[in-house]
C-alpha cells in the first residue's frame, strides 16, 4: 500500500481538533448528558488513531512513546481505585462528595432541569480518571500494533 | 406509516445486508470498510432504541478503532483473499 | 461434504435462535420493577447527578465498572507484553 495522499492528510489535520474537543466534552459532561468516561475516551482515541492512519506510525512514534501512555493508564486506574477507597468510611464506592458544599458538591433539583457542572460528587472525577485510562489504553494498543505491522513489513522486504 | 417505524424496519435490513457484503467481498480492505459501515448502522439502531450511551461507545470503538486495527493487520499481510 | 456440514450447523443454529425469538416478551415489558422506581426517584438526590445512567454505572454498580477497568488494563498489558519487543527491532 502506498503513502496516503495530501487530501487525506489535510482533512485529518482539520478534523483532529474537533474530535478532541468533542471527546473531552463528552468526558467532562458525563454526569449531565449521555456518555461518560469510556465513550469520551473512545472518541479521543479514535482521533489519535485517525492521525496514526493518515500520517503513518513513524511520524507519531517520534512524539508519543507507548511507555508514557502505559504510565498514564496506570495513573488513571490508580486514581479510580483510590477515589473508590476514599468513601470506605461508609462503603466501597460511596459518593462522599455529594451534598457537601465542596467541589462538585451541589444537589440538583428533582426532575428535569437545565443542569449544572458543579454537581455529581465523585462522579465527574471518576469520569475523568476512567477517560484518561481509556484514552491511554486504546491509543497504546493501536500504536504498538501499527509499529509491529511496520517492522514486520520492513523485515519481509 | 410514521417515519420512526419505517426506520425501525429499514435499519435492521441494511445491517444484515452490510454483514452479508462483509462475508462476500474478496478484497479485505473493502470488507473492513463494510464492517465499519455495519457498525455505524448498528450505532444508529441503538440510538433509535433510546440507548445513546451504547450508541456513542459503538460508534467510537466499532466504527473507528476496529477498522484501524484491521487496516494495520491488512498492511502487514496480504490485501486480497486467495481462492485457496 | 464440507458444505453439507456447514449447512447443517447453520440450520441447527438458526433453529435455536428462532425458537428463542418466539419465547421473547413483547418490546418494553416488564414495564416497572422496584429497582427502576428506586433509582428514578432517588438517583438525583443521592448522587447529585442528572444522568441516571452515570450514577448507576459509577455509584450504585461501581464494582462492575471496576471489573471493566480491570479487563481493559489486562488487554493493554497483554498487547504491550507480546508486541512491544518486536516493535523496536
Amino acid at each position: 500500500m502506498s503513502e496516503p495522499s495530501k487530501i487525506v492528510k489535510t482533512i485529518a489535520s482539520i478534523i483532529f481538533p474537533f474530535t478532541m474537543v468533542f471527546g473531552i466534552y463528552v468526558i467532562l459532561h458525563g454526569h449531565l448528558t449521555p456518555g461518560g468516561g469510556f465513550q469520551g475516551g473512545a472518541i479521543v482515541a479514535s482521533g489519535i488513531v485517525l492521525l496514526l492512519v493518515a500520517f503513518g506510525s513513524a511520524e507519531i512514534a517520534k512524539r508519543v512513546k507507548e511507555s508514557h501512555l502505559s504510565i498514564l493508564e496506570s495513573i488513571g486506574a490508580l486514581s479510580f481505585i483510590s477515589l473508590a477507597l476514599l468513601g470506605l468510611s461508609t462503603t466501597f464506592f460511596y459518593n462522599f462528595l455529594a451534598g457537601s458544599n465542596f467541589i462538585f458538591g451541589r444537589i440538583p433539583p428533582f426532575g428535569s432541569n437545565p443542569g449544572d457542572m458543579n454537581t455529581g460528587g465523585v462522579l465527574p472525577l471518576m469520569n475523568i480518571s476512567v477517560g484518561l485510562k481509556v484514552i491511554a489504553g486504546l491509543s497504546a494498543i493501536v500504536l504498538v500494533l501499527s509499529l509491529f505491522a511496520r517492522s514486520r513489513k520492513q523485515r519481509k522486504r | 406509516m410514521p417515519f420512526q417505524e419505517i426506520i425501525n424496519i429499514v435499519l435492521p435490513l441494511m445491517i444484515v445486508a452490510s454483514a452479508v457484503i462483509v462475508v462476500a467481498l474478496k478484497d479485505l480492505l473493502a470488507a473492513a470498510i463494510a464492517l465499519a459501515v455495519m457498525s455505524l448502522l448498528l450505532s444508529l439502531e441503538f440510538y433509535m432504541l433510546h440507548a445513546p450511551d451504547v450508541a456513542i461507545a459503538e460508534a467510537g470503538v466499532g466504527a473507528c478503532l476496529t477498522t484501524a486495527i484491521l487496516i494495520f493487520a491488512i498492511k502487514a499481510t496480504r490485501r486480497m483473499e486467495d481462492g485457496r | 461434504m464440507n458444505k453439507i456440514a456447514i449447512l447443517m450447523v447453520f440450520i441447527i443454529f438458526s433453529c435455536a435462535l428462532i425458537s428463542t425469538i418466539l419465547t421473547l416478551r413483547p418490546f418494553g415489558e416488564p414495564k416497572s420493577t422496584e429497582m427502576d422506581d428506586y433509582i428514578i426517584k432517588n438517583a438525583q438526590n443521592e448522587t447529585g447527578s442528572n444522568n441516571a445512567v452515570t450514577s448507576v454505572v459509577f455509584d450504585y454498580r461501581g464494582f462492575d465498572t471496576l471489573g471493566e477497568a480491570t479487563v481493559l488494563f489486562t488487554a493493554v498489558a497483554g498487547v504491550l507484553l507480546v508486541l512491544r519487543r518486536n516493535a523496536h527491532e
